[in-house]
């Protein structure tokens, strides 16, 4: 895989690059790590998507539309994540290379320096942010909030984490509640920024062919008058479950949902996550997987049944669609799959295609810029880099007595159905 | 009589690229797009073969129509032959696999690092080798019948279908790709058959490759694998289609918290885009209503759209349009700010600035979509049936001229001949 160099910039700014002639665009990304908290994930939100909307130099949202589109459809994008107990908030720059601009002109150098004025050089009215921006953007989120109900899979699936983890930090939503994103002012997000600039851990990525020395600068400068103390936090693992806690909900689909969350008993850096993420492959992650193989084609009850482990928390969701009155069966359906591996029913044959299909999974990710860019953003909160022949290993090593023993540490939390009425 | 395979190269100097065009003895169009440096590879076969053709005839014999869904249906039981499933072979190899069913085409792929020549003698093993009974015909019902039912839920999929019904008086494209529940009862082995035969044939259908192989590589396994087919000519039935409308608007009340649209302009579909206007109405919707557009700043100051604003082409065999949509508070509005919008450019031509723009955009998209190994072989696959070459497009939007670019938006975007889908929470 191609190699990424890491450098610290400043105190908890860290400069990541990975130097590839492969590919006909480059990409920068800014990660900004902060610990996930009641009181400040929806302003930092609605930050993010502020910032991404224009800044000093194209101060509104059709004048840094246009400066992109004149580099070559150029992107600016803006993300929020969850990794474990932290929210990640992304802002990253992505065009062609240089190779390809018609004109000559050098695309990443206008981009580094857009993206570190989007995060430095706001579009401001003295110590507070631009109020229609602001409320733009608060629009903007609600929305998502709202709209996450009208795609029921994601629905169900989010019911079912806030049930889960409700007594945990990482039962909120990455960006946060309504109310706390209708409370951010012009003036309360200068706070939010300048408190960013001092507490956030940064993790900035360069994928690209051209020369990173001059993005780094750009940066390194950047952060060099900010004074900083960066905070992270360490993601609470719930090693197991006590009484399964049921929750129906019921409304006027076609289709019911039934949503099970499990606690792994292992999550990282514990590296018995590896054996975890091979077992839930094994259960419910590829196109052979036992959960496809026998609940879906042999009994005919869905057309999805999947699970995904997720490694920095330690929980385990599997997620179906089913006909009402199928939901029991289905149910016992996959406890008994989950109780065959417990007993040691897994063939040599499931455990080495499907380290194959990891495998493939985890290569294939080398040939595109966002595949190299989110293999290590999938990183961002752990203690370094693994990369993906470092994975790979890990994988490759685990044994059927470590997948049996990941099995045995799963204890089912919740389940969540929404019934179809 | 066997023809002799032929390659042809075409190159890029704008992309710097080059692929390969092989016409095979065996009937079949095969696209190599080699990509140095990568590790993975990509492969995909399709038929042009769609929810559409549900009404053909093959030389000249009898017209027969099929239950609407049984293209894709049979998508999902070609995976099966006598000695198994296709996932279970694959599951040797480590190859990620996949079909699926569009309008107008049924594809079959999968992607790869290590061991391509055998997941792609798998790929075209299971493709040429049907294997249909009533017991694994009628299985398949539970597993498609929850999967039109998830679809049922999903109000993006439903506005688009209640706008085509609103849209379509006739043409097949309104009806959901998987049929429904009734309509996938009547499908069985012997239709499923009567299907593969017409349209499974290889001069019906394409091959594209990109990543991680070689020409040589390529044909080698297909030398050995495709089995020659005689060519048929297959005539496919649609009912006539008035140019106009069925009605402007369409609402349904459904589960969501959010109302969204589908704002969908109908055009004249007398035949399929060539790339140079391909490369001009990418042109002409970026230049419209891109973020960088007016009509966006527009939309979004009024607070009608939202971030999920989108546009696109949309075009087939007897059917061609432009889509808008999204999310929205408030649809009607937003469409007529649309409207109002393309009017006005009707009537003032579109501005320079813009153009120039819209054009950089495009070219940039379509510069960057070469990185990867599933959009180029997808691309060169939907070029094909259409007629059309990948790197050509390419060249045609770097040579786009505004006025070509006005005359397109004459033909595509007729305000008077839209329709409105709206999909909202029941009120009270």
């Amino acid at each position: 895989m191609s190699q990424i160099k890491r450098t610290r910039l400043s105190d908890g700014v860290y400069f990541s690059d990975v130097r590839d002639s492969r590919f006909k665009t480059m990409k920068i990304s800014a990660n900004i790590i902060v610990p996930l908290s009641e009181k400040t994930a929806s302003a930092n939100a609605v930050l993010c998507g502020v910032l991404s909307r224009s800044c000093k130099a194209y101060p509104d949202f059709t004048a840094l539309s246009k400066k992109l589109s004149s580099l070559y459809g150029a992107e600016l994008s803006a993300n929020i994540r969850k990794i474990g107990d932290n929210q990640v908030l992304s802002l990253s720059v992505s065009g062609l290379d240089d190779r390809y601009a018609l004109g000559g002109e050098s695309i990443a150098r206008e981009l580094s320096v857009l993206l570190c004025g989007v995060i430095f050089k706001p579009n401001l009215q003295g110590e507070a942010f631009v109020s229609s921006e602001v409320e733009q953007e608060q629009r903007q989120l609600l929305d998502v909030i709202d709209s996450e109900f009208n795609d029921k899979r994601i629905y169900a699936v989010g019911q079912m984490v806030r049930n889960m983890c409700a007594d945990e930090v990482f039962g909120m939503k990455r960006y946060g509640t309504a109310e706390k994103i209708k409370e951010v002012t012009p003036v309360s997000l200068y706070e939010t920024w300048q408190n960013l600039l001092k507490t956030a851990v940064f993790e900035i990525m360069y994928i690209g062919d051209s020369s990173p020395e001059k993005a780094a600068n750009v940066f390194g400068e950047a952060f060099s008058s900010v004074d900083r103390a960066p905070e992270t936090a360490q993601t609470q693992v719930v090693l197991s479950a006590g009484e399964v806690k049921r929750v129906v909900e019921e409304m006027d689909v076609a289709q019911s949902k039934l949503v099970m969350g499990f606690r792994a008993g292992t999550a990282l850096p514990d590296s018995d996550a590896y054996a975890s993420m091979l077992m839930c492959a094994i259960l419910g992650g590829t196109a052979n997987s036992k959960l496809f193989c026998n609940v879906r084609e042999k009994q005919s009850l869905c057309y999805y049944c999947s699970s995904q482990y997720d490694r920095n928390k330690g929980i385990m969701i599997i997620d179906s669609g089913v006909e009402g009155k199928n939901v029991e069966k289905l149910e016992a359906g996959i406890m008994k799959e989950i109780e065959d591996m417990k007993n040691g029913v897994i063939s040599d044959f499931e455990i080495s295609a499907t380290k194959l299909a990891l495998v493939n999974y985890f290569q294939s990710s080398n040939d595109t810029v966002s595949g190299i860019e989110s293999w290590y953003c999938s990183q961002l909160t752990g203690s370094g880099y693994l990369s993906i022949e470092e994975m790979s290993k890990m994988i490759q090593s685990v044994t059927k007595e470590q997948i049996v023993a990941a099995a045995e540490k799963l204890t089912l939390d919740t389940v969540y159905l929404l019934k179809n009425k | 009589m066997m023809n002799e395979t032929a390659i042809k190269e075409i190159k890029s100097d704008r992309a710097g690229d080059s692929y390969f065009k092989i016409a095979h003895s065996s009937g079949l169009t095969i696209y190599v797009y080699p990509k140095e440096g990568y590790r993975s590879a990509y492969a995909i076969i399709g038929a042009k073969y769609g929810s559409v053709n549900t009404c053909f005839s093959s030389d000249n014999g009898e017209k027969i129509t099929v239950p609407d869904g049984i293209a894709h249906y049979l998508e999902h039981k070609l995976f099966e032959s006598e000695e198994g499933d296709a996932f279970a072979r694959y599951a040797k190899t480590g190859a990620s696999a996949n079909a699926y069913t569009s309008f107008e085409k049924t594809c079959y792929l999968f992607s790869c690092t290590d061991r391509f020549d055998e997941s792609f003698e798998i790929l075209l093993d299971f493709v040429q080798d049907p294997y249909f009974t009533a017991q694994t015909v009628l299985k398949e019902q539970g597993i498609i019948g929850q999967e039109i039912k998830m679809y049922d839920d999903s109000p993006d999929w439903r506005v688009m279908f209640n706008m085509l019904q609103g849209m379509y008086h006739n043409h097949p494209v309104k009806i959901d790709i998987a049929g429904t529940v009734e309509s996938i009862a009547e499908i069985t082995a012997e239709k499923l058959y009567d299907c593969y035969n017409t349209f499974y044939n290889l001069h019906n259908m394409v091959l594209c490759v990109s990543g991680n192989v070689t020409v040589e590589q390529v044909l080698k396994t297909c030398d050995r694998m495709l089995k020659p087919s005689e060519k048929h000519e297959i005539h496919n039935y649609f009912e006539e289609e008035p140019y106009e409308i069925v009605k402007p608007y369409v609402e349904q009340s459904f589960p969501v918290s959010v109302p969204i649209f589908d704002f969908g302009f109908k055009a004249c579909a007398d035949k399929p885009l060539d790339e140079a206007e391909l490369a001009q109405t990418e042109i002409l919707l970026s230049a419209l209503a891109s973020p960088t557009s007016a009509l966006y700043r527009e939309l979004m100051d009024n607070n009608l759209i939202n971030n999920t604003f989108s546009y696109e082409l949309f075009e087939g065999p007897g059917y061609c349009g432009v889509i808008f949509g999204g999310e929205s508070r408030a649809p009607k509005q937003a469409a007529e700010t649309i409207k109002r919008y393309i009017s006005s450019v009707k009537q003032n031509g579109i501005d320079d600035e813009d153009f120039e723009i819209a054009k950089k955009a495009v070219y940039g998209d379509a510069i960057s979509s070469l990185n990867s190994v599933s959009n180029i072989a997808n691309m060169m696959a939907d070029y094909h049936f259409n007629g059309n070459e990948l790197f050509a497009y390419i060249d045609a939007v770097a040579s786009a001229e505004k006025a070509d670019v006005e005359r397109r938006l004459a033909r595509l975007l007729d305000v008077d001949n839209c329709t409105l889908s709206v999909v909202k929470q029941a009120e009270g």
